[in-house]
């Protein structure tokens, strides 16, 4: 049985030996590993990328108070690009599993449509959910568009749920139960409180008119930074706002109307913040593309 | 054009054309499809040279697709051509010799100079040249046709994959083809044919060389992998059945899913999961609709009762340790605890309380809360009642519909959509609601689909109609009347649904006066009258009627004529349908429908006249106002009655008389009284033949030689 920190060293090992930069995770509150940088913003233009990294992933609506044993306001992604995604991505895939511990002799894996959609990054993709033994292990998306943008050449991105893929290998009963350091400390020690706290805030105890100014502000922000010709601190504006509008959505502070005005604004900003990213790399002549990076 | 026979296949060789094409996961509902038109495409554009195939054979797995064909020739047939060159009189010189026109021609066409001929065309005599094009090898052809279909291939949805390979729908990553066991030398996206394929990704990965179809099936038969679709579709179904059985009941049946496992596996093992004990006190809907949404799994049942197992596929033979079951299992114990969560806190709260949270739960921006929707259901459902007289369901219907909408606040209902009416019925029924209540909740969405029954009892026909014409009422009046293939409030099926309860649960009711009362329920809401919302909705119900009557084998024109008498009295509109489709084929039917259209055009565009019956003076004008008064209030009794049938067969006598009418009498008479007067007697023939329905929309095809 593996513990939950082992399933990050050895995927993170392997995907190292592929080359893989090991990225370390954002240093902001993001819903996906998706929207690392790293992510949303290598996949555009023709610069070559190969990154791995895991992304503490806020999802407020999702928060439980930690009553629930399945259901976390913030879980942990493992999340790996490669750009171009190369002909055996599959197997390689299939690869890392093994390298996860799992004897693939003796399971079902089936690889199931599931085409992924963020329209608030104008993004979207093509792939499957991996299903190991009926049980959703990974995200397999090949990126088609980000940020309103083609992406030429294609990224694969493969995103593990570390923690779902922990408790199903040992059939825990619930996330809390996990290890995360082998028969040490488990999940439970390391989270428990945080999950109720955070789930008390969000739920409870924001306050709507101090995060609505928030957000307003970050996206004002975001704006003079574009103009100011900085994409990265204009695409952080842009999490940070997307991360309050998640608060004031969990806190139930957003009409429909108003959901549909605001989704409307992040896609503005994501896709303004994209078109200006590529201009960027250009005019730095995609160093990327020069340098002929061995791909592992 | 002269034309030899095509070469028939190889010494040796059957014309068998063996393609396999490999990709990652192909979504299972695109495969059926892309087989087809892999075939269909291949097989047309071989049709199309000359080289049509005997035999055609598809298969698929999640991983790759197969195409057989048989019997394709080895080689197009030789094909003679006739070139036209310059006229005679250009060809040679004085001398006799040939010039540089015909040595020019001869070499255009590709024939010696001695071969060249002459003939005669147009008006003169010109050079011809008979030349053989050589068919082209069988294997030639396919290597420039297959690329083509296969990269052109109509996916619902593309992508593209590396540098920008594509589009196609996965990437593809390897191509069998073979044509009598030769190497069809083909390549796409940048991958080359040849002669292997591999088994399994995770138990037989190597690859392999196979020789024809037959061996291509046998290795992989082998291997476990059963490339036909409907053969691992039979196997699942025969060993889940027979498992079922073993375990003292049977397989709940669920076509779409058999469908669906067939499709995500290549080697069609079964996997039987136990349901752990607690999980059992949910509402078999939920569980079999948990189990099939989210695990792809069916249920058994004995006796009503479902057993405490399900039964999905996996893609491997077996289970060696355990693990497959296991996981498979704390999956649906997962997925099961999170629905015996929903339910437990479901019902915490009895329906009636819900019922006053609708107030925030929006039907539609413009058209208020579903509180608000769920007190125009109770007016109007028993404005229903009373049309038809249903007093005594009047309870019922009113505690029906103001309950109907409650458990879409549920948290099943949030996590199911489609358990939607279903979970209300079923929470109603628990909390103790009489049959009728709970039936009618359970039963508002049915029909939606084409096999669908309709709701049971009255109670359900009324509130499932009031939910209907409620919601079409709305967005009519808003004026979001659907568009081309836009329908994003589903009100075609809400239309579909609304008809065929009024049709199949024989609701004598005119949808008119309970429409304009669903208008006015709006109140302010709606900016459109009454009348404007009937102005659209009236044709949008008639294409439903024309699609519901044409399943019921109702022919166009039927359908048309007893439309054309208008209004939205549907069963009455079917009943002039029905009469139209006994009589239809009765000789003086025939000619009264002739008469109809006849009068129709002599009566186009006349004012109405006053008849005035002593005037009339010729024989048989005389004979045909007596048969009209003769039978004049019969057919109108009738048609007050309904009895449609009765009414066409009355008019019917009419046959003679109106025959020797035209053939004796002319309407457009010289003098202006006359003519007046014969018009006001064709004037009363149109209504009483129009009084089931409108003739003239009757198609009759004049037999031959008529």
């Amino acid at each position: 049985m593996r513990s939950f920190q082992e399933l990050i060293l050895r995927l993170s090992q392997f995907w190292a030996d592929q080359g893989c930069v090991l990225q370390q995770p954002l240093d902001l509150e993001v819903g996906a590993g998706t929207m690392h940088p790293d992510t949303f913003l290598r996949v555009l233009g023709p610069e070559p990328w190969r990154v791995a990294y895991v992304q503490p992933s806020r999802r407020p609506a999702d928060g439980r108070y930690g009553d629930n044993p399945f259901r976390l306001g913030k879980h942990y992604q493992f999340q790996v690009v490669l750009k171009p995604s190369p002909d055996d991505v599959q197997s390689l895939y299939v690869q890392s599993l093994a390298a996860m511990g799992i004897d693939l002799k003796v399971h079902d894996l089936r690889f199931e449509e599931d085409n992924w959609e963020a329209p608030t990054l104008g993004a979207w993709g093509v792939g499957w959910q991996v299903m190991l033994d009926g049980m959703e292990i990974t995200q397999f998306t090949y990126f088609q568009q980000a940020g309103g943008l083609e992406c030429r050449p294609t990224s694969a991105e493969i995103t593990y749920g570390l923690e779902r893929i922990t408790m199903f290998l040992g059939l825990k009963d619930s996330i809390y139960d996990i290890d995360w350091v082998p028969g040490g400390f488990d999940y439970r020690s390391v989270r428990h409180q945080e999950e109720y706290e955070l789930s008390k805030y969000y739920f409870e105890v924001a306050d709507v008119a101090f995060v609505r100014q928030q957000l307003e502000g970050q996206e004002r922000e975001a704006r003079r930074c574009l103009e100011a010709g900085l994409v990265l601190p204009a695409y952080e504006c842009a999490l940070k706002g997307s991360h309050l509008f998640n608060v004031l959505d969990a806190r139930g502070a957003v009409s429909v109307t108003e959901r549909v005005a605001m989704m409307k604004r992040v896609r503005d900003l994501a896709c303004a913040c994209a078109e200006a990213y590529v201009a960027s790399r250009e005019r730095l002549g995609f160093p990327l593309l020069k340098s002929e990076v061995s791909h592992g | 054009m002269a034309e030899s026979s095509p070469t028939s296949a190889a010494p040796g060789g059957h014309g068998e054309f063996l393609l396999e094409l490999r990709a990652e996961e192909i979504p299972a509902r695109m495969l059926p499809g892309a087989a087809r038109e892999l075939a269909t495409r291949v097989f047309e554009e071989l049709m199309g040279r000359g080289l049509g195939p005997r035999e055609v054979e598809t298969g698929f797995t999640p991983r790759r697709i197969l195409l057989v064909l048989k019997g394709v020739p080895a080689r197009q047939a030789d094909q003679e051509e006739t070139l036209w060159g310059p006229p005679v009189g250009a060809a040679y010189d004085k001398q006799g010799n040939p010039t540089q026109a015909l040595l020019g021609f001869a070499k255009r066409a590709e024939v010696e100079p001695g071969a060249v001929q002459r003939a005669k065309k147009d008006k003169g005599e010109y050079l011809m040249a008979v030349r053989t094009k050589v068919g082209r090898p069988a294997s030639e052809v396919l290597a420039e046709v297959v690329p083509r279909v296969v990269a052109a291939l109509s996916w619902p949805k593309t992508m593209r994959w590396g540098d920008g390979i594509g589009p196609w729908v996965r990437p593809l990553h390897g191509i069998l083809a073979l044509y009598d066991g030769e190497v069809v030398p083909i390549e796409i996206f940048g991958v080359r044919s040849g002669n292997v394929t591999v088994g399994h990704p995770l138990l037989s990965p190597e690859a392999f060389s196979v020789s024809d179809a037959a061996d291509y099936r046998a290795r992989l038969a082998e291997r476990g992998i059963v490339v036909s679709p409907e053969e691992r579709k039979r196997s699942l179904a025969e060993r889940m059945a027979a498992r079922a059985a073993e375990l003292g009941g049977k397989l709940v049946e669920d076509e779409e899913l058999l469908a669906k496992l067939a499709a995500i596996c290549e080697i069609p093992g079964v996997m039987e999961g136990a349901v752990a004990a607690p999980a059992m006190v949910l509402p078999r809907e939920v569980l079999t609709t948990s189990l099939r949404d989210h695990q792809s799994a069916f249920t058994v049942e004995r006796e009503g009762q479902l057993l405490a197992v399900f039964l999905t596929v996996m893609d491997r033979p077996d289970d060696p340790a355990g693990r497959v079951r296991a996981g498979n299992e704390w999956v649906v114990a997962a997925r099961l605890a999170d629905a015996r969560f929903f339910y437990g806190e479901d019902k915490k709260l009895a329906l009636s309380e819900r019922a006053t949270r609708l107030e925030h739960l929006t039907f539609h921006e413009r058209l208020g809360s579903y509180a608000a929707k769920s007190e125009r259901l109770v007016a109007l459902a028993e404005r229903i009642c009373e049309a038809l007289g249903w007093q005594d369901e009047m309870s019922a219907v009113h505690e029906a519909a103001r309950l109907l909408k409650v458990d879409l606040g549920t948290e099943m209902v949030k996590e199911f959509t489609s358990l939607q009416g279903v979970m209300g019925g079923i929470y109603a029924r628990e909390e103790g609601y009489p049959e009728a209540v709970w039936q009618a909740i359970y039963d508002q969405y049915l029909p939606a689909a084409t096999g669908d029954r309709i709701p049971r009892g009255r109670a359900g026909l009324a509130v499932g109609l009031a939910d209907r014409l409620d919601t079409l009422a709305g967005m009519f009046g808003l004026g979001l009347v659907p568009t081309g293939s836009k329908d994003p409030f589903g009100l075609r099926r809400a239309a579909q649904g609304a008809v065929r309860i009024v049709l199949e649960g024989g609701l004598a009711v005119d949808l008119e006066p309970l429409v304009q009362e669903a208008v006015a329920l709006y109140g302010e809401r709606l900016r459109r009258s009454g009348d404007q919302v009937l102005a659209d909705l009236q044709p949008f119900f008639y294409d439903r009627m024309r699609y519901v009557l044409g399943l019921d084998g109702f022919a166009y024109d039927e359908i048309e004529a007893a439309l054309a008498v208008g209004g939205l009295a549907l069963v009455d509109l079917r009943a002039r349908a029905a009469a139209l489709h006994t009589v239809r084929e009765e000789p003086h039917f025939l000619s009264i429908v002739l008469a109809a259209k006849r009068i129709a055009n002599i009566l186009k565009d006349a004012p109405p006249y006053p008849l005035v019956a002593e005037r009339l003076a010729e024989p048989a004008e005389k004979a045909l106002h007596a048969g009209l008064e003769k039978l004049r209030r019969d057919v109108e009794e009738a048609a007050v009655a309904r009895e449609y049938e009765r009414c066409l067969r009355r008019v019917e006598e009419l046959a003679e008389v109106l025959d020797r009418f035209f053939v004796e009498v002319l309407v457009m008479a010289e003098d202006e009284a006359v003519r007046r007067n014969r018009l006001a007697l064709l004037q009363e023939i149109h209504r009483v033949l129009s009084s089931a329905a409108k003739l003239t929309e009757m198609v009759v095809e004049k037999k031959k030689g008529e």
